[in-house]
């Protein structure tokens, strides 16, 4: 809103799935192209097995696409929604793999007129490069086990991280039998082309943002911990110092991925929001003790050199459409919108804070809040206590309406826990915000 | 979960809609072969196959109405390879008929074909004409057989 002539390029999130709906169109119009008629019972199995496994192979390339970190797309769609969709689409994706080599089998089975079991031999055995599709499709399969919900609580989120590197290798090792049986592929050299473009095009973009950027960044603005300062309970706030930070253009609300280079922490990267502003070569992100890492992050000695990723996020200014806005923390989510607070560009009485907190030793900020309630003349309430110590929910559509007055001509922001952003978001809704209104990001992994 | 059934229950929909309009779409089968079949000799199928030239019926022995006469077809182009049908007859029947060339590129097409073509060289024998029945699965190769089947006895009626 402050500067749009350099105001950093946003893909919204409806042209985003827009594409992603032309190319899964355009990958069923090459079977339709391709396939001259369908006779008979084998026939249509063949063909069904054959759509399934084309949008299987465009979907797994949509998939590590979404998650390639491309700046546009995350500062438009938000970090958080991408990993919504990447796991919806994720089980659709997984799904369509075990369609397509279960249609296939039978019906090449039943159009040979061979048993079922000895077909799969055949096309293990005497198809090019089907053995290695069979491994791609059960790493896959693999992956997503582990990320459905009951085992991924059970893993430890670095485990379950790095697992996720094999899809990367199921990938290559599917894409050879696209084109070495694919009959769509076979005869067309324009679909081989824009189909090895699609693949190419997203390896690149992993590469580039996920692998070289960072590297790039860690030379260009030399990272380093200046200090660690305790807020809260469990609660710590590390100020980070870097060169030429204008140039990364982070907005208040945004996160980095820190990886920090010590012995026990170096192969572990985590997102954390800034906690405010970033102020000439400071930068600042506020931490809870929750896992070991956080625990090991307590200890971190200044001097310590750090590779930032980002910035990620679109839990931004850029989001606002009213004049009005209400901002809810919960817990340690309070970071971000302490960012915010400082910075949304708003009239006296305009903004209005709820922080949620079990207690009121969890507050963090709590001066920091009060000097920028008193500066930008905004409310902030601070919401204490269990749900059983409180009469009533504090964050219900009805309570929130008594306490914000004009309540749907707000902007919302939303940041805490998945079950409580979920809960206000449900609340928010049935109060009368629009949705288009609300913007959330919750810190699951 | 009510999510996972309507993606589910919508997938299948489409799927079945998507090959039933192709299902609406098939050519009509014996008699016209598929429209991207081309008719017309491959250039060099006189060469290598050692087969007889496409366009002359390899008599053996004068053309008398018992007599044994072996034929080849035209070489007809179909989107998978090329098909070309060679018969045998005797006193004016079909006795055995064969397919000297037909798609063997890929692993499929030796799949389907090792079991297409014995179909149609037995419906061929037992219809003594071209208009015998498409084999399912092998669209191609049978609009390709039957219309280098024709050629084949188009040019014994002219001989």
């Amino acid at each position: 809103m402050a500067s749009t002539a350099q105001a950093p390029l946003r893909a919204h999130p409806r042209a985003v799935l827009a594409v992603i709906g032309a190319g899964a169109v355009a990958t069923v119009w090459l079977w339709w192209h391709g396939t001259p008629a369908v006779s008979g019972f084998g026939d249509w199995l063949t063909n069904a097995g054959r759509i399934t496994g084309l949008l299987a192979g465009y979907g797994v390339a949509v998939l590590i696409g979404l998650m390639a970190r491309i700046p546009p797309v995350e500062r438009g769609v938000g970090t958080d929604q991408l990993a919504r969709w990447h796991s919806m689409g994720g089980r659709y994706v997984v799904g369509l793999v075990v369609a397509h080599a279960l249609l296939i089998t039978w019906g090449y089975a039943v159009t040979a007129h061979a048993a079922v079991t000895s077909q799969a031999w055949t096309l293990l055995d005497g198809y090019p490069d089907v053995l290695l599709a069979t491994a791609a499709g059960l790493l896959i399969v693999m992956t997503g086990i582990v990320s459905a919900r009951a085992i991924r609580s059970r893993l430890r989120y670095e485990t379950w991280y790095y697992l996720h590197f094999y899809t990367y290798l199921a990938a290559a090792l599917a894409f050879s039998h696209q084109f070495a049986v694919g009959a769509e592929f076979i005869m067309n050299t324009a679909a081989r082309v824009a189909w090895s473009a699609l693949y190419i095009g997203v390896a690149a973009a992993i590469t580039w943002y996920r692998f070289i950027t960072p590297a790039r960044q860690a030379v260009r603005h030399r990272f380093t911990v200046e200090s660690v300062t305790a807020e809260a309970h469990n609660v710590v706030s590390i100020v980070i110092s870097g060169r030429h930070l204008d140039e990364l253009q982070a907005q208040p609300g945004q996160f980095f991925r820190w990886r920090f280079l010590t012995p026990g922490l170096w192969w572990t990267s985590m997102p954390y929001s800034l906690s405010a502003p970033p102020r000439g070569d400071l930068m600042r992100i506020t931490v809870k003790a929750a896992g070991d890492h956080s625990t090991a992050i307590r200890c971190l000695a200044p001097g310590t050199r750090v590779i930032a990723a980002g910035p990620y996020g679109a839990l931004t200014a850029a989001r606002r459409r009213r004049h009005k806005v209400l901002l809810i923390a919960g817990g340690v989510g309070i970071t971000p919108l302490r960012a915010l607070l400082e910075t949304l560009p708003a009239a006296p009485g305009d903004l209005t804070l709820i922080y949620r907190v079990s207690s009121m030793r969890d507050v963090v900020f709590r001066h920091e809040l009060e000097q920028l309630a008193e500066r930008r003349k905004a409310r902030v309430w601070f919401v204490a206590g269990t749900r059983d110590e409180l009469d009533v929910n504090p964050l219900s559509g009805g309570e929130l309406t008594r306490r914000v007055p004009g309540l749907i001509d707000h902007d919302v922001y939303l940041c805490g826990p998945p079950g409580l952003t979920s809960a206000v978001t449900r609340e928010l809704l049935d109060a009368g915000v629009r949705r288009r209104h609300i913007h959330r990001e919750s810190f699951e992994f | 979960m009510r999510r996972v059934i309507l993606a589910i229950v919508s997938t299948a929909v489409a799927l079945v809609l998507l090959l039933s309009f192709k299902t609406h779409t098939q050519p009509a089968v014996p008699g016209s072969p598929p429209a991207s079949v081309v008719g017309s000799p491959a250039p060099g199928a006189t060469g290598g196959t050692g087969t007889a030239s496409a366009a002359s019926p390899a008599g053996s022995g004068p053309a008398a109405g018992g007599a044994t006469r072996t034929v080849t077809g035209k070489v007809v182009q179909t989107a998978y390879g090329p098909v070309q049908v060679k018969i045998t007859v005797t006193g004016g029947r079909i006795t055995a008929a064969t397919a000297v060339r037909y798609p063997q590129g890929t692993p499929r097409d030796y799949q389907i074909n090792s079991f297409a073509i014995p179909q149609l060289n037995r419906e061929a024998v037992a219809a003594g004409n071209a208009k015998i029945d498409a084999v399912s699965g092998a669209t191609y190769t049978s609009g390709g057989y039957t219309a280098s089947l024709q050629s084949a006895l188009d040019q014994l009626k002219g001989a």
